[in-house]
Parts: structure tokens; C-alpha cells; sequence
């Protein structure tokens, strides 16, 4: 059996590389492709490919009380959006809330991976302290954070009033709440992030660092010249993944702010859904997931193009 | 074809073959034993927490008192998502036979003509007096004379004060039907007799609350009489009405006895939690909330009528809460059933019980001979309120509901400009801004949907 097998496996790959080139496939590959690509195609086609073209569709009418496409409105909805002060407001703290968690859940996520890859007695329950938040769900989290900021038996406000200090809104100032729901989403994505650094740091191979202290180098020189570009690919990993996870926030602002107030942490995922099921205008919210679709793509392209440059697989 | 591959094909036939044959299978409806004989009657509703209990209690009440039918319940979420999957699902076998549908969509509901009007039920049944449900409450949910919904689950907005904290301060209570001049004067007395421990008030930005203020003051909020002559083509938020309403709120913030608690679900958690720990001494909430301020609570409450503004006469405010609704889309003798709940809910004995035990009002007059009220208002007076304000209220078409479609969005708008205002905004500006966006929302709904 392995006799026979390893040189067609050899001639065959041959084949491959050379078809690469040419991307013509004969009568057997075609087949062979149907079928297996056949039933992801089948089920991305039902879930994925026709839900989109439909929102697109849908994008184009207005929709009337029972939910079906009555007038068409071209692309009359884009521009009531596009030219509503509310709906680009939403689109900048959107944007602000994004680089705001992404910055701060990668560098806390990474100043703690650092500190807890240290050898020392005990670390391990470090360790799982600071992954512990992955096990707790955005519902649990929310009510949990709702009684910390509880204007009045909240725990900040507790220590605010023995302090003597004045009492801060989180909820109802609209800049605080950002900050309220900004600091929800940190905790909640810093397990994760936490993990898959000390991961990756713990991977870097100890004889670097060791030939740097020979070399003289001192441990803030160490952190940035061996451990930043040998994780480098870890970190721009995490980052993609909490950029567009902040993108989809939902839950969260759903139970602490529900969008408010004055709309100050109204993003786009939480107003698509609220005009869609709140309101039933899904003319409109079919042309905000446009809209929003086009903005990650964007984002993701971005980060592709220009963080990929500096990162050392 | 090697026989490797073969081998594999096969497997994979027989895999998807299994997967499909499990998407059919589990698709057919399983039958349960108990309910062979009965008719199923599908009942979707809203209500969560000690509520929902009360209402399985309805349910199986129903179920054990006849053996025709078998209500099955099932929770739907919030009111405002439950309207979307009833508009979606009507007509497919998901959809439910009866459904509860929260105040400010009934005028999505008359217009969407998936329902059987309950007075069509009504006209045939001799056993049913309609007289004896609260007037007020009738009046909400009929259209063209005609009775569109079986009114439900039925609250007010009340004032909820601190009676003991009252007394300790020796601070006279506020009156039956207060001004907003008798609420600042408590609120202010709460907050400089405590020495500054005590907020004296709150209320929640809540859109339904601006929308009493200004039911209470008389003043309409949308034109056509508020909708009931006609569709509506305009509203106005910005009235004296409702910036009375809110320069009231603005003077307490000022002088420091306000305390904001913001919007949405953990805002009124939150608020609840403030009054009960003698954070704040008063409040304005819906009715239905008395059960949580009835149990866990230290000191006395009390509880006054809705405030209205000085110098003129209350009109009245008008109900809260949901009704029952009966889709068109199921058979007669479904439909038949559907209609023998509504009216079993809403009988003394059930809507007795349904008050003790949830805090929404009793709509059947003979509800309060029943033991179970009489018993609950020697015990705890306060309780008589809500119904008396209910009462007091002659229908008319200010407190008769607003019949607007897209008063979700109206709502979410009136939420905007009340947090406008009371982070010190300019009133007027706040509310005219809601208005243009609320209008421009109208028209475009009316476009969609052919009004003209």
C-alpha cells in the first residue's frame, strides 16, 4: 500500500500545482469539486448567499406595517440615512467605541499576558484570574456591571459618597455611558485576549531572551524588540477578531444602555436591530446591514493591507 | 472508482440522507397524549417574572374548567419584538391563536386585519355582559364602534411616595390627584429635612410618561383626534403641555432633589431599588409594579394619582398594559376557543386574583365584591387607587390611546428628547427635533402602507 500510494500522491500534487496555473479543470476534478463543495454551496446558498441579496432587495422598498416591500424607493433609504445627523452620529461613536475597546482590550490583554508569564510560585492562579471573564456571559456580566453602576446603591457610588468625591452618572451622562459600555466590553473580551497572548508569549523560544541579556539588553528593550515582533502575528490575530466582535457589539448595550441616552451609545448593530424589530421598518434596516456590511469589509481590508506588512509569521 | 471512494460516497448518501430525513422528521408536530381530545388553543404572551406565573394560573384555570379546549402559553419576549413575530408568522401553523399586544400597537393591529374583531364573539354570546369591564378600558381598544381586542392585563401610572419617610420628616402627604407644585413641595421638604440623604423624586425617561403628562393635561398628541377620526398625518411633541411637563422635572433637577435614573429596563430596576432602600422618596410608575413594592418593602407605601399641572383640572389619564387579540388565520372552532380564554380571563373571580397577585387593575366591576379584593384592601388601602383613578377617568379621545402606527419609533424619539432635556438642553428644540423626525417617519410609513 504506502509503495503505491507516496508516488501518486507525488504525482498528483504535481498535477495540482500545474493546474494551479492554468485553471482549467478536467471532466474528473469537476466532479470531484461538485462534490464536495456541493453541500457547503447548498447551505451557504439558503443561510448566506440568498438572506443577503434579499436584504439587498428589501434595501430598495419601503416596507409597510406588515413587514412586506410596498413602494420601491430606489436608493431613497441610503440617503435618508446618509443625510439623518442621528445615523452619522451613530456611525462616530460607532467607530470611537470600536478603536477604543480594540486599543484597550489589547494592550490590558497584553500587559497582563506579560506579567502572568513570569515564573513565579502561584502564578497559576494569576493566571486564572484574569481568563476567568470567558466564562462568564454577556447577561451575567451586564447585571453584574448594572449593580456597580447603580446611581444609587452602586458600588462606585458607594465609594464615590465616602470619598467625598462627587458621584459620577455612568448611565445617564451620555459620555460616561460610552465609557460605562466601553469598559463592560474590555472586561468581557479580556480573558480571551489574555489567553491567547500568554499562549503565544509563552512560545517564544527562551534562548532569544537569553542571548539579549547576555547581550545586555535590558527587559524593557526585551519586550519590545523580542517579544512584540515574535507574537506579532498573535496580536494581529486578536486585534481583527475584537475589532470586528465590537463591531457586532449587541448584548451588552442591549441590557446596560439599550442605545441611550441621547443615543450616545447607539451603534449601528443595536439601531439595524432596533429598527428592524422594534420599529419594523426593515426597508431602512436592510440598507443599515448594507451599509454596515460595507464598513467591516472595509475595516478588515484595511487591517489586511497594512498590518499584515508588519507582522512576522 | 476505487472501492475506497465508493465506500466513502455511500456514507456520505447515507449522512445526508439521515440529516434530511431528521429536518422532516422532527418537523412534524408531536402530539401529546393528554390533548388528544381537546382543541389546542395557542396562546403568545409578554409576561415575565411573578406576572408570568400569574398568568400560567389563568391558564390552567381555564384549562381545568371546561374539556373542549387546551390553552397552551408560550413567552414571546418583549412587547415590542413579540409584535414583529406575530406580524411575521401570521398564517404559517406557528402562528398562535391568541396573542397579548401591548397598548401602542393596536392601531398596527386593527389595520394589519389579521385579527377577528372580539365583538363579533361577542354579539353571539348571551352570558357576556361587555357593561361590566371598565369603561376606559374599553374604550382603548375598539374602533368603529366596534370592540377590536379583549382588554387584558390593564395598568395606570401612579405616584408612588414613601409614606413612613414622609411621616418621620412630619411632611404633610401629597394629595388625591396632585399638581406638580404638591409633588416639588414634598420632593424639596424629603430633600432638605434628610439632610440631603434622601432624593426627593425621580422620573424615569420613559416615553409613556410624557405621553400621560400630557393625556393628563388634555392635549392630544397626534392629530385626527388621535387617530380615532382618521389616520394620523402629524404630531406634536412640542406643546405647552409637555414642556410644562418637563420644565417641572428641570426645576427639581436644579434645586438637587431630582435624581435621574436614565432609560430602559435596568433604569426602572434600578429606580425601584433606590425607592426601596430610601434613596428616593417618590416616583411615578405603572401600577403593575405594586406587587414588587408591596412584598420586600420596609417601610409604608403610599400611592396618589398621576400628577397634572396647576391651575386646571386633570383630565384623566389613560391605561397601560395589553390585550388579547384573536388571529383571523385559524378555524372557526379554534377561534371560538381562543374567545371562551379571553372571556374567562376576564371574569370576577380570575381578575380578582390577577389584581392581588400582579398589580394590574381588575376590569370586571363585580371583580371587587370578590373576598380576595376586599381582603387585599382592608389589608393595604393604598391598593384601591389605581382602580379609583381608572375610575374617575371619563373616556375621551385624549385618554382613549394614541391610534398612531410607528409609535414604537415615536417613543424611542420622545426618550431622546426627554434625555435632552434633563441633561439641560433646550426644551423647546429637543421636542420640535423629535417632531420633525417622528413626522418624517409618519409620512414614510404612510407612503408604505397607502394611507393617504
Amino acid at each position: 500500500m504506502l509503495k503505491s500510494t507516496t508516488p501518486t500522491m507525488v504525482g498528483s500534487e504535481a498535477k495540482a500545482k500545474k493546474k494551479r496555473h492554468s485553471f482549467s479543470l478536467n471532466a474528473k476534478d469537476k466532479y470531484f469539486a461538485l462534490l464536495f463543495l456541493g453541500p457547503s454551496l447548498l447551505l451557504l446558498s439558503v443561510f448566506v448567499f440568498y438572506p443577503m441579496f434579499r436584504t439587498l432587495y428589501i434595501s430598495m422598498f419601503l416596507t409597510n406595517t406588515l413587514g412586506k416591500t410596498t413602494v420601491f424607493n430606489g436608493f431613497g433609504n441610503y440617503a435618508t440615512l446618509l443625510s439623518s445627523p442621528e445615523y452619522i452620529a451613530s456611525m462616530g461613536s460607532t467607530l470611537f467605541y470600536v478603536l477604543a475597546v480594540t486599543a484597550l482590550t489589547v494592550s490590558i490583554g497584553l500587559l497582563l499576558a506579560n506579567l502572568a508569564s513570569q515564573k513565579l510560585a502561584g502564578i497559576g492562579i494569576f493566571r486564572t484570574l484574569y481568563s476567568i471573564t470567558m466564562g462568564v456571559s454577556v447577561s451575567v456580566a451586564a447585571i453584574f456591571w448594572l449593580f456597580i453602576f447603580n446611581p444609587s446603591t452602586g458600588f462606585f457610588t458607594i465609594i464615590s459618597n465616602a470619598l467625598h468625591l462627587p458621584v459620577i452618572n455612568w448611565l445617564t451622562d451620555p459620555k460616561m455611558a460610552m465609557w460605562a459600555v466601553i469598559i463592560t466590553t474590555v472586561w468581557m473580551h479580556l480573558g480571551f485576549t489574555f489567553l491567547i497572548l500568554l499562549g503565544s508569549i509563552s512560545s517564544v523560544p527562551t534562548t532569544l531572551y537569553e542571548a539579549a541579556s547576555v547581550e545586555g539588553a535590558s527587559e524593557r528593550r526585551q519586550f519590545f524588540k523580542i517579544t512584540i515582533p515574535m507574537i506579532s502575528p498573535t496580536l494581529f490575530f486578536v486585534s481583527t477578531i475584537t475589532l470586528i466582535d465590537s463591531f457586532k457589539s449587541f448584548g451588552l448595550i442591549d441590557l446596560i444602555t439599550k442605545g441611550g441616552p441621547t443615543n450616545s451609545t447607539n451603534m449601528l448593530v443595536y439601531r439595524l436591530y432596533k429598527d428592524a424589530f422594534y420599529s419594523g421598518n426593515y426597508g431602512q434596516a436592510s440598507s443599515e446591514a448594507i451599509i454596515l456590511t460595507i464598513i467591516i469589509a472595509f475595516f478588515t481590508f484595511l487591517q489586511f493591507k497594512f498590518l499584515e506588512k508588519r507582522v512576522n509569521y | 472508482m476505487s472501492k475506497k471512494l465508493k465506500n466513502s460516497l455511500i456514507s456520505l448518501t447515507l449522512i445526508i440522507a439521515a440529516v434530511v430525513l431528521g429536518i422532516f422528521a422532527t418537523n412534524k408536530p408531536v402530539k401529546s397524549s393528554s390533548s388528544s381530545d381537546r382543541i389546542p388553543i395557542v396562546f403568545w404572551h409578554e409576561m415575565g417574572g411573578p406576572s408570568e406565573d400569574a398568568l400560567e394560573a389563568v391558564v390552567n384555570g381555564f384549562n381545568k374548567s371546561q374539556s373542549k379546549y387546551k390553552v397552551i402559553p408560550k413567552y414571546q419576549g418583549s412587547y415590542d419584538e413579540a409584535i414583529q413575530k406575530i406580524l411575521q408568522t401570521h398564517g404559517t401553523n406557528t402562528s398562535p391563536a391568541i396573542f397579548q399586544s401591548f397598548d401602542i400597537a393596536t392601531a398596527q393591529m386593527i389595520h394589519s386585519k389579521y385579527t377577528t374583531p372580539v365583538q363579533n364573539f361577542i354579539d353571539k354570546d348571551k352570558d357576556f355582559d361587555i357593561e361590566k369591564i371598565a369603561p376606559a378600558a374599553r374604550s382603548f381598544y375598539s374602533n368603529d364602534g366596534k370592540q377590536q381586542a379583549m382588554p387584558f392585563n390593564t395598568s395606570q401610572p401612579v405616584l408612588y411616595y414613601n409614606a413612613s419617610l414622609l411621616k418621620k420628616y412630619h411632611i404633610t402627604p401629597p394629595p388625591v390627584s396632585p399638581t406638580y407644585s404638591d409633588i416639588t413641595r414634598v420632593a424639596k421638604q424629603l430633600y432638605e429635612r434628610s439632610d440631603h440623604k434622601t432624593k426627593g423624586m425621580t422620573v424615569q425617561i420613559y416615553g409613556w410618561l410624557l405621553e400621560q403628562a400630557t393625556t393628563n393635561a388634555g392635549q392630544a398628541l397626534a392629530n385626527n383626534d388621535n387617530g380615532h377620526s382618521g389616520i394620523p398625518t402629524e404630531v406634536k411633541l412640542n406643546n405647552p403641555s409637555t414642556v410644562k411637563f418637563l420644565e417641572w422635572i428641570r426645576e427639581n433637577i436644579k434645586s438637587g432633589d431630582f435624581i435621574n435614573y436614565g432609560s430602559g429596563a435596568s433604569a426602572g430596576a434600578n429606580q425601584i431599588a433606590g425607592f426601596l432602600s430610601g434613596k428616593v422618596g417618590i416616583f411615578i410608575q405603572s401600577s403593575a409594579s405594586m406587587g414588587k413594592l408591596t412584598k420586600n418593602n420596609p417601610n409604608k407605601l403610599g400611592i396618589t394619582y398621576f400628577p397634572h399641572p396647576d391651575g386646571q383640572k386633570a383630565n384623566g389619564v389613560s391605561i397601560g398594559g395589553a390585550a388579547l387579540w384573536i388571529s383571523n388565520d385559524k378555524s372557526k372552532a379554534v377561534q371560538q376557543g381562543a374567545y371562551e380564554f379571553s372571556k374567562y380571563a376576564l371574569s370576577p373571580a380570575v381578575q380578582a386574583q390577577w389584581q392581588k397577585s400582579t398589580g394590574y387593575l381588575a376590569l370586571n366591576k363585580d371583580a371587587q365584591k370578590e373576598k380576595i379584593l376586599k381582603d387585599l384592601y382592608a389589608k393595604n388601602p393604598e391598593a384601591k387607587v389605581p382602580g379609583q383613578q381608572l375610575a374617575d377617568a371619563k373616556p375621551n379621545y385624549v385618554n382613549s390611546g394614541i391610534l398612531l402606527e410607528g409609535m414604537q419609533v415615536t417613543r424611542q424619539l420622545e426618550e431622546v428628547a426627554m434625555e435632552e432635556a434633563y441633561n439641560g438642553g433646550d426644551i423647546a428644540k429637543a421636542l420640535s427635533h423629535a417632531d420633525k423626525n417622528v413626522n418624517q417617519n409618519i409620512a414614510t410609513s404612510n407612503r408604505a402602507n397607502g394611507y393617504k
